[in-house]
């Protein structure tokens, strides 16, 4: 795949492999703005498990946090979500763009 | 949620008979202009040589899996550019092509498979997964968009 790659953003799309991450991402979505309480609260893992998965995700830049009293609140950052969705839009085509290539030439020929 | 992370498949209708598309995606004159831009080399057997070049990537190396003529071939290659290793699936993806006829054209059926058992580095791994399907790509921007909808600050 690497062949058609321009420009990959890996920790953002290492952060969004994981499962859970991405579900913890939808949750936090949802709830606006949470914290590692709120989300264990609805989350199938522990507080230290949701801990260690914000910070991944803090870390790709998919999630922005402040301090707010004793508490950390974290929000997804959607502009970092649309630009990873721009790029992996243009990865995931790159067979259907092989593909028409075949075919046109499949066609002329 | 979430996707597939070790496949991506893709099909497409051609116009065109099978024997002609069976061509086209096995003789390294074809290979190197729609695979490839810059040209390919293959030894059309099972264990044979195949490479691809693209003028602006490098070339990539693998090997031939299968030849079931004409209706199936598979390749082994590298996720590593230049790397001349043996394929195995901790470096390499599998692409299976498969060719069905359909009406008077060829339905042609891809899979590359083999992205969540590659050991290579954080680039190339990312490049790797980035090939999710694309209706995660829809999710992440349904995401995005509910995102954005929710105020700044509470």
């Amino acid at each position: 795949m690497t062949a058609a790659v321009a420009d990959p953003e890996p920790a953002v799309f290492a952060a969004l492999a994981d499962p859970t991450r991405w579900r913890l991402l939808g949750t936090l979505a949802r709830q606006g703005e949470g914290t590692a309480t709120t989300l264990a609260a609805e989350l199938p893992i522990s507080r230290p498990a949701v801990i260690k998965h914000l910070v991944v995700l803090d870390r790709a830049g998919l999630v922005t946090r402040r301090r707010a009293g004793r508490e950390v609140r974290y929000r997804v950052e959607p502009a970092r979500l649309e630009q990873t969705a721009r790029q992996i839009a243009g990865l995931a085509a790159a067979w259907d763009t092989r593909l028409a290539a075949l075919k046109a030439l499949a066609e002329d020929g | 949620m979430t996707a597939e992370t070790d496949r991506i498949e893709s099909d497409v209708l051609i116009a065109a008979p099978v024997e002609r598309v069976w061509a086209l995606i096995t003789r390294a004159d074809h290979l190197g202009r729609w695979f490839g831009n810059a040209g390919a080399e293959v030894d059309l057997r099972p264990g044979g040589a195949l490479s691809l070049r693209w003028s602006d990537f490098g070339t990539f190396h693998g090997r031939v899996e299968a030849v079931e003529p004409p209706h199936r071939v598979a390749y082994r290659w590298l996720s590593r550019r230049e790397s001349r290793e043996e394929p195995t699936p901790a470096n390499s993806t599998l692409i299976e092509f498969t060719l069905a006829a359909e009406g008077d054209g060829t339905r042609v059926a891809v899979v590359e498979s083999g992205f969540d058992a590659l050991d290579v580095d954080t680039e190339e791994r990312a490049a790797a997964l980035a090939s999710h399907t694309s209706g995660w790509t829809s999710e992440l921007g349904e995401l995005a968009d509910y995102a954005a909808q929710v105020p700044a600050a509470r």
